[in-house]
């Protein structure tokens, strides 16, 4: 039973990744090409050629204007995957051609879509605009992650293992009175898990790098387009200070996390970070405070779930586990993760969450996918 | 209004038409969930609370099943593991 969501859209990469050399990536099991034509846009397409499968990316594969020359035999393939030309004949096969795939470069990304390309609706593509817009400054990386997607979802979903994991980092104290909505629309395919502090203390980076003297209003909403953008809301301001009625909010400082979950193959997972803020644009130490903060934070949950992993598939089947009120988000996940994973398999959604119960409150989440 | 609920309402961020929500207050051991119908209840087990959330239009009556608060556990089981890390 595959893990992978299919018929989705995935970021593969940053659009700065991608250029005229030719570049491979795994992207829910399967290899992909990548490179950019010379009018600028990007292509993507089954880095295998038909004939041996020698690797397109390896040299000495090559492109020749838009078309990409196979290092071994010198099949040559164009921008669309189809073979222009084999070697030593000029009938070219008709089976000579390589999958290719839609690909939409937007907010930074480059987007791929898995799975059947007649479904590959680019209105769906959830969006992340702070991270190529005017008036934003944004940091970002990747850290490749030994561990399944669903392990990093988990994760991103829960902000209460911050205090434990990421202590003395982002771990900030629950504030008591700080009711945590979740909430869940099923249609739009959005788990949002709000907490709004009306009165908090400042931590001393915010105070540094927005010149905010005193206590603040602290927002922190998550929300998670599954199965793969994961976006936290974070809004500062003097306490009291709340948006205008019209919508617009000049007075508050505003970062956005933003996190990109794509797997590579179903026990590991490409972890993509953003840090995108609306202050301190052009102040490098900012940049670079947050650039190594978020990625540390990032490395730490690594090292985690990297052994969480390992433990996982060291043990047998049916393994038990709990959920406790922090996991009201994660669960919500899980489910519309396994909805679009029954969809994308022609299999009955599933109604419920897929929570099987079991004798004496025992959980089996291997067999109820949550 | 359910007298029996103890906990706010959750907040209403996303607009759409067939929110489910909960409400969760840190340091409170209950979840108040309301669903878009305008049914609500309390509950003190996530996987129960959206078990009974999802049941709309039938959400069960008395509420989301609660966990027996007392009476014997059988022991814990060991944890098995194939491939010790």
């Amino acid at each position: 039973m595959t893990s992978i969501v299919r018929n989705q859209w995935y970021v593969a990469a940053y659009g700065r990744e991608i250029g005229r050399d030719l570049f491979s990536r795994t992207i829910c099991g399967e290899s992909i090409l990548f490179w950019r034509t010379e009018a600028g846009p990007v292509t993507a397409m089954s880095d295998r050629c038909v004939h041996r499968r020698f690797p397109l990316s390896q040299q000495p594969s090559h492109l020749v204007g838009d078309t990409v020359v196979c290092g071994y035999h010198g099949f040559t393939y164009g921008a669309d995957g189809g073979c222009v030309a084999v070697p030593g004949q000029t009938r070219v096969p008709r089976t000579a051609r390589l999958k290719s795939y839609p690909v939409v470069e937007q907010d930074s990304f480059v987007w791929v879509f898995i799975g059947d390309a007649a479904l590959a609706d680019t209105t769906r593509i959830p969006r992340a605009p702070w991270l190529d817009l005017e008036g934003w400054t944004a940091v970002s990386g990747m850290e490749p992650l030994a561990a399944r997607a669903s392990l990093l979802v988990d994760n991103l979903m829960d902000l209460s293992h911050e205090t434990y994991l990421h202590g003395g980092y982002i771990g900030t104290p629950e504030v008591a009175n700080t009711p945590i909505t979740t909430e869940v629309d099923d249609e739009q395919g959005i788990v949002y898990v709000s907490r709004h502090m009306a009165d908090a203390e400042c931590p001393p980076f915010y105070a540094t790098s927005t010149g905010i003297t005193g206590r603040i209003t602290r927002w922190q909403d998550i929300e998670f387009t599954p199965p793969c953008l994961y976006k936290l809301h974070s809004r500062i301001a003097p306490v009291g200070v709340l948006p205008a009625a019209d919508g617009s909010d000049p007075d508050a400082f505003h970062v956005e996390v933003v996190y990109a979950i794509t797997p590579e193959t179903e026990s590991s997972t490409h972890d993509f970070w953003a840090v995108a803020r609306d202050f301190a644009l052009d102040d490098q130490g900012v940049s670079d405070f947050l650039a190594e903060n978020n990625r540390t934070v990032v490395l730490q949950d690594v090292v985690a779930l990297d052994v969480l992993e390992k433990v996982l598939t060291g043990e047998p089947d049916g393994y038990q586990e709990l959920s406790i009120n922090i996991d009201t988000g994660g669960l919500a996940a899980r489910r519309i993760i396994a909805r679009l994973a029954a969809q994308a398999t022609g299999d009955a959604a599933p109604a419920r969450t897929p929570a099987a119960r079991t004798p004496d409150d025992a959980r089996t989440p291997a067999a109820a996918g949550r | 209004m359910n007298p029996d609920l103890t906990l706010p309402p959750p907040r209403r961020v996303l607009d759409g038409e067939r929110v489910l929500r909960v409400n969760w207050l840190p340091g409170s051991d209950r979840l108040r969930g309301l669903c878009h119908c305008g049914a609500e209840a309390e509950a003190s087990d996530p996987v129960e609370m959206w078990e009974w959330l999802l049941a709309h239009p039938d959400h069960p009556a008395g509420g989301p099943v609660e966990p027996p608060a007392s009476g014997p556990l059988p022991a814990p089981p060991a944890h098995l593991v194939t491939d010790p890390l």
